[in-house]
């Protein structure tokens, strides 16, 4: 125990003076990759994606960023995102009520009106690159809308699959119990614990349907997604009993005990069942989602559509995004 | 006068006028700072044109209990990665390709001091691999790419690659602002000709601080890591010991301090000396030289070779033991 303690104050003598010493010799944040000298160098750029990005707001909080698509003030943004957005501002300070338009759940594409005078609001101007090659230039406002964030796209162009919904639970085999299926644990917070199931309880039906195997539970409550209510038939202590729980998602009923989600910070709630996303690493918080995302030249590459993780941004592409618009828009001169 | 003086201004004008000429011929990623959308041009092709090869020579790594990434550097199967990742020696692991392709792997050596791990891929020959930069060629502000598996392999997704630049480097840790997740661990770190500049070791909670062992720690210790069991901080209170701590310079290593009643402080070794060799081979890392040390039992002789105000000295130290000082 004496030299092991010995041995650990030397180690944090010898990190501490390293420690020390570094921070002095880090580079500078003006330099570094998001540093406002990088920064500069995208010109025009930038000002694009300043002029065109807008905060949305509830009750005076940042709740998602959008884009402006039309002179005339509408905006695009991401729907599951802006629910209950009130007001929107502009990077000079403008500010507009909002009232929504269309919604769209596949791509969770929402579009919104800005309420005011004028309708030459600017517009992005969209890119027809249909594969972004991995290591290409990609920025987007920051939250503020004084500066930006730069990155590179990072990853393969791919579908995202859908995760449908969880309860929380980890299920026994069936083996062990004919009567019905065990709950071996409940995970704290999540939707099984706020309904009240225990652990060591039974399942014996999902929805009305007798339930033999925990794959078939499984099946049954994934079928759902997020949101959506399931009635499971428990058998406690010899009691009947039915509970109803309103699903969770996926990455916010597990990832609390990653150490990587810990890591990550606030994602977002959907990230999930996409029809064609984009990946890139700029550095955006989660209520800077629904924002436009930028090339080199200023032209918009898609919709910051989920914050994944601390290295994972998705976005659809601006093909995808560019049709829902039209069929927003369509929809729009019907009425 | 003046006429002179405006002369002798003209001329020194020529002369610094020299420089904004040398400052062109530099590389967009040359420059203090990307100046212009054609310097960030230049940079995006410099990436792309070294993605392809770099991105064939990243392996994920399946431990059993986890996954960390790492990167082949011989075609024979050699990997680099974090000693945190491996865990121990003599383990047999699976590694995945960048392409899905699982192959045998069992784990060599390493360092817990640096982090620094290596791996074996069984029974091929023919691997993708990356080239390894010499030591001492990455500095502070130099732009980097970083590869891996965030999160653990994903054949639809496939390796991810995030840029930044170095922001610290000393001793045995590289800092860079390129952003990494778990799973990234043991991955490598590229430098703007395709080499491999460190390897991904720990995560910040500061997302543009995190941490990286630069490729000098292996060098430093190339056959100890690969033929070794990994050194771990347990073990080292079994070997040798001096009592001084040092800091890494061109020359050699700084003594900054010396512990009272260690062998180092009886045998007359104090801050300021420059440790160049032990038994006759030159020190080149901090790492190198604690490894060195705790290779000995206590009670062996080594001999020290430092320098004090210019004059070569030399010392025969009798180690000491961790435990009793």
């Amino acid at each position: 125990m004496k030299r092991f303690s010995w041995m650990a104050s030397l180690l944090s003598l010898q990190v501490f003076a390293l420690e020390d010493e570094n921070q002095s010799r880090l580079l500078g944040y003006e330099l570094r990759l998001n540093g406002k000298s990088t920064q500069r160098a995208f010109a025009e750029a930038k000002e694009e994606a300043l002029r065109t990005t807008v905060r949305l707001e509830r009750n005076g909080k940042l709740i998602a960023l959008g884009l402006l698509v039309d002179p005339s003030g509408l905006v695009l943004t991401k729907a599951s995102s802006c629910i209950g957005a009130r007001e929107a501002s502009l990077t000079n300070g403008e500010r507009y009520a909002l009232r929504i338009r269309k919604r769209h759940e596949p791509t969770d594409l929402a579009l919104y009106q800005l309420i005011g005078e004028g309708d030459e609001f600017p517009a992005v101007r969209w890119s027809n690159l249909s594969n972004l090659e991995n290591g290409s230039w990609v920025l987007s406002a920051f939250h503020e809308l004084q500066e930006i964030r730069v990155g590179v796209a990072s990853g393969k162009t791919r579908p995202i699959e859908r995760e449908g919904g969880v309860m929380g639970v980890i299920l026994g085999s069936s083996s062990k119990s004919p009567q019905g299926i065990t709950i071996r644990e409940v995970v704290p917070q999540a939707a099984a614990d706020k309904a009240g199931l225990l652990s060591g309880d039974l399942i014996t039906k999902v929805d009305g349907r007798r339930v033999k195997t925990s794959n078939h539970v499984v099946d049954l409550v994934n079928d759902k997604d997020p949101g959506d209510v399931v009635v499971l038939s428990i058998l406690r202590k010899g009691d009947d009993r039915d509970f109803r729980i309103t699903l969770g998602h996926r990455s916010v009923t597990f990832d609390l005990f990653n150490r990587n989600m810990q890591m990550s910070g606030p994602v977002s709630k959907r990230k999930d069942n996409f029809p064609l996303v984009f990946q890139h690493d700029l550095p955006l918080e989660r209520e800077a989602m629904g924002g436009p995302v930028f090339d080199l030249s200023g032209k918009c590459l898609g919709i910051n559509i989920a914050r994944v993780d601390r290295v994972t941004v998705f976005s659809l592409p601006s093909k995808i995004v560019r049709e829902r618009l039209e069929d927003f828009l369509s929809g729009l001169d019907a009425r | 006068m003046s006429f002179r003086f405006f002369l002798l201004l003209h001329v020194q004008l020529c002369l610094f006028s020299q420089l904004p000429g040398e400052v062109l011929e530099k590389q967009a990623w040359e420059k203090t700072s990307p100046q212009s959308l054609e310097d960030l041009r230049e940079i995006q092709s410099q990436l792309q044109s070294l993605l392809p090869e770099a991105e064939k020579s990243v392996v994920s790594i399946e431990t059993g209990d986890g996954a960390g990434s790492g990167v082949i550097i011989s075609p024979e199967g050699l990997v680099l990665t974090a000693a945190h990742v491996i865990g121990s020696t003599g383990k047999r692991m699976k590694v995945r390709l960048h392409d899905g392709k699982r192959l045998s792997a069992v784990s060599l050596g390493g360092s817990e001091l640096s982090d620094a791990g290596m791996l074996q891929i069984k029974g091929r020959k023919d691997l993708p691999f990356a080239p390894i930069s010499a030591k001492d060629l990455s500095s502070v502000g130099d732009w980097c790419f970083a590869l891996g598996h965030p999160g653990g392999f994903d054949s639809r997704r496939g390796v991810i690659v995030r840029l930044g630049r170095i922001i610290g480097k000393k001793d045995e840790t590289m800092q860079t602002d390129s952003r990494l997740l778990g799973g990234d661990s043991g991955g490598p770190l590229f430098d703007f000709e395709g080499k491999v500049i460190a390897i991904h070791s720990r995560v910040s909670t500061q997302p543009d601080q995190n941490f990286h062992i630069p490729i000098e720690s292996f060098l430093a210790n190339w056959d100890f890591f690969r033929d070794q069991s990994i050194l771990t901080l347990e073990s080292l209170a079994e070997g040798g010991f001096l009592g001084i701590s040092c800091q890494e310079s061109a020359r050699g290593l700084l003594v900054i301090g010396v512990l009272e009643g260690t062998p180092a402080e009886k045998a007359g070794i104090h801050a300021g000396d420059l440790l160049t060799q032990m038994d006759g081979k030159f020190l080149s890392t901090r790492e190198n030289l604690t490894i060195s040390v705790s290779q000995k039992k206590p009670g062996e002789l080594v001999r020290l070779t430092y320098e004090r105000d210019g004059n070569l000295l030399s010392s025969e130290i009798k180690l000491g033991r961790r435990s009793e000082e």
